[in-house]
């Protein structure tokens, strides 16, 4: 008798789109709040964007249940830090630890799109862009998700960066000012709930600078 | 086929053996391209004077909206119009053949089109096809003997019912049917209830999605209201707009004068029209 | 997603559908139940078609299937009867069914009771399972539903009842099998034949009998849960 499989599939996708810009001195998170699956929307107010420390926040598209779980274990292993260390985790640290932490599921994956974004020791605003399983790269600016086919020509294009294989390395954010990020960032999304129909319902952006971090939202579309 | 465990020379028909094919292919992972789905909100009900059609209007190929504002619902005959869910090229060819084999009946025999024939019609090639035409419709009009609402799916069964929908939207959309829908309505309510239950699709399916498309037909007169309800605009528009500045770099200009090539003779007329 | 796979797949009426032969005619009876998979596609469905002014027949399997089916025997009926100069008999609408049903038995997927009444022989039921066998019965019972019903007709059915008795039987028939078998439901539907002519009867599903366990008709979910006291489970 032939093998049977199981029908069934641990993993869910449940949509949405996330997007983080690194300037000289900010960096800018932003994810949509839909949740659906198939085509149901299950809720239109759900967070994507989970903060891990002062200056560190992921967005997480993918599978509820696993970025859950990631986040709890994230945050669990950022107290044992802080408790060790006497101090917060920096944000280069935390991409490593979210690059291992996903690596160590390498044969039974977290089904998350993770970007984390924040500021580096020196204050610059810092991004970094993962996989499922943990391959993860420090770049100027990134997208994840559902809508990041289409969001993500259209950063290229704004805000082509130095190829990482230059010599001397160059420096990887944008030359773009504060308000001109979040205003890139409000027009990336509303394009992609024109065409994504995964993205939608409401836009969560966070700031952080060296003021600290600061959140603000607008509508998209509902449909 | 309904049973695959008779396996019995087929005597006539068609041959759906290359379906059978595909499906062997996808299963072993030769995925064949993403057809226009219009993942879609269809309904229709009928009200004192008449009958009234409703559509989203959003086309979606997989999770990608490819269309924000198609046409759904199709033109049968002055009196018949028909909504089309399912793969957008199957809706498009089976309703315009219909039309088509409508307007030289109507030709043959000088009467206004009936909707049972338009149904009879649209039922028997998708019967013929077995499902692989994949149209599911929602066809009304008003005919010598009154107002008629037919739902249509894709193996070819039909229903007649005083309210209908159709499309992934479908459930959403007769939630508000179900609820709200009462016999006699006016035009008016009649209208407000088909927006409230397309809007139910629009708001609540991912398959549907952007304005509200409308047709009311009534004893010898139609509305074909497009864009009666444009509940979906841009979130955010940028302040100052964007530039493309890095444009493709001229490396190098040659020109080759085509005259020194091509000999050409004057002679003959011009072609006349 | 299940529900998503359930609309996609083709329209089957699992059906609960009744022939019973009484003195002077016969009573057909059927739910109104048409679903595709999970989602009930159309709750207030009419399974007993016409075929010819005194032959109707009872639906069940594939709606397409049988919807086509009983669209050709109506034409062949109405065909047969210009040709004759008289009615059909009930005989022969049941003969077209099977020749189409047997014939056709590899792409059809459809069982069928035919019931009339003709000049000839009366009220007769004839059953037209899957394969395309004929047999007339005094009384026929088909669909997902008649699996219910078995029993209670061997025990119910009797020789010679009166129309009233044998209507009385096929609505309560019915509603049993809308008790039990969840691909069936609504309301019920019978038609009477016999030679006076042809009667429609309806009867709506919040004014069947009610059988063990089953709840009282609701106008809406929230008076369920409003009520004072806790619904027993």
């Amino acid at each position: 008798m032939a093998k049977q499989h199981a029908n069934w599939s641990p993993y869910d996708n449940n949509g949405g789109s996330c997007v983080a810009i690194a300037g000289a001195d900010y960096c800018v998170i932003a994810a949509d709040t839909r949740m659906s699956t198939g085509y149901n929307i299950l809720t239109r107010d759900y967070s994507k964007i989970c903060k891990l420390a002062d200056k560190c926040v992921m967005a997480s598209s993918g599978f509820q249940a696993d970025v859950k779980a990631l986040q709890k274990h994230l945050g669990a292993r950022h107290l044992i830090y802080q408790h060790q260390h006497n101090k917060q985790m920096s944000c280069p640290a935390m991409a490593q630890l979210l690059s291992n932490t996903l690596y160590y599921k390498r044969f039974f994956p977290y089904y998350s799109f993770n970007v984390l974004g924040g500021l580096d020791n020196e204050g610059k605003g810092c991004v970094f862009t993962y996989d499922a399983v943990g391959s993860y790269e420090k770049v100027g600016y990134s997208s994840q998700g559902s809508g990041s086919t289409l969001i993500m020509p259209f950063l290229d294009n704004q805000l082509k960066s130095p190829s990482p294989l230059l010599l001397p390395a160059q420096d990887a954010v944008t030359p773009l000012a504060e308000d001109e990020a979040v205003d890139l960032v409000k027009t990336v999304f509303a394009s992609a709930s024109e065409r994504d129909i995964y993205t939608g319902d409401k836009l969560e952006i966070v700031v952080i600078n060296a003021d600290g971090l600061r959140r603000e939202y607008i509508d998209l579309r509902k449909d | 086929m309904s049973t695959s465990d008779v396996e019995l020379p087929p005597k006539g028909g068609f041959s759906f053996d290359l379906c059978r094919r595909n499906e062997m292919l996808s299963k072993k992972g030769a995925n064949p391209p993403s057809f226009r789905k219009t993942g879609t909100t269809i309904v229709g009900l009928i009200f004192q004077d008449g009958v009234i059609l409703g559509a989203d209007t959003r086309a979606t190929a997989g999770s990608i909206v490819c269309d924000k504002n198609c046409e759904k619902i199709h033109y049968m005959a002055p009196n018949i119009y028909c909504c089309g869910a399912g793969t957008a090229a199957d809706t498009e060819a089976v309703t315009d053949m219909v039309n088509s084999q409508l307007q030289l009946h109507r030709y043959h025999t000088g009467r206004e089109s009936r909707v049972v024939t338009a149904l009879t019609l649209l039922k028997s090639h998708l019967f013929k096809y077995q499902g692989h035409v994949q149209a599911a419709l929602v066809l009304g009009g008003v005919d010598v003997t009154g107002p008629h609402l037919h739902t249509i799916y894709p193996h070819g069964s039909t229903d007649t019912l005083p309210f209908a929908t159709m499309g992934s939207g479908s459930l959403a959309a007769m939630a508000v049917f179900e609820s709200k829908y009462r016999e006699g309505l006016t035009k008016e309510e009649g209208i407000n209830l088909v927006c409230e239950a397309i809007c139910a699709g629009i708001f609540n399916d991912l398959g549907s999605g952007s304005n509200v498309d409308l047709c009311v037909i009534t004893k010898g007169h139609k509305e074909y209201l497009r864009n009666y309800q444009v509940p979906n605009h841009r979130a955010h528009i940028s302040s100052k707009g964007f530039t493309f500045p890095k444009k493709t770099e001229v490396l190098l200009t040659k020109i080759t004068p085509l005259d020194e090539k091509v000999e050409v003779i004057e002679a003959g007329d011009a072609m006349e029209e | 997603m299940d529900l998503d796979m359930s609309i996609n797949a083709p329209h089957s009426m699992g059906t609960t559908i009744i022939g019973v032969t009484y003195n002077g005619g016969v009573v057909l009876g059927a739910d109104s139940r048409t679903s595709t998979g999970m989602y009930v596609a159309n709750r207030a469905s009419d399974k007993i078609t016409q075929l010819t002014d005194n032959v109707y027949v009872c639906r069940s399997g594939s709606a397409a299937d049988s919807q086509i089916v009983s669209d050709y025997v109506r034409h062949f009926l109405h065909q047969h009867t210009i040709q004759l100069g008289q009615p059909a008999t009930v005989k022969v609408a049941a003969n077209l069914i099977r020749l189409i049903s047997y014939n056709n038995k590899n792409m059809l997927e459809t069982g069928l009771i035919v019931g009339g009444w003709d000049k000839y022989e009366g009220g007769k039921i004839y059953g037209i399972p899957l394969g395309g066998t004929l047999i007339e019965q005094p009384f026929a019972i088909g669909g997902s539903g008649s699996s219910y019903l078995y029993g209670f007709f061997d025990q119910e059915w009797k020789e010679g009842m009166t129309m009233e008795e044998a209507e009385k039987l096929v609505v309560k028939a019915v509603s049993l099998a809308i008790a039990r078998d969840g691909a069936s439901g609504g309301v019920v539907r019978t038609v009477i034949i016999n030679s006076e002519g042809v009667k429609r009867n309806f009867y709506p599903g919040d004014k069947l009998p009610l059988w063990h366990e089953e709840l009282e008709p609701q106008n809406s979910l929230l008076d369920i849960l409003n009520a004072p006291e806790p619904m027993n489970t």
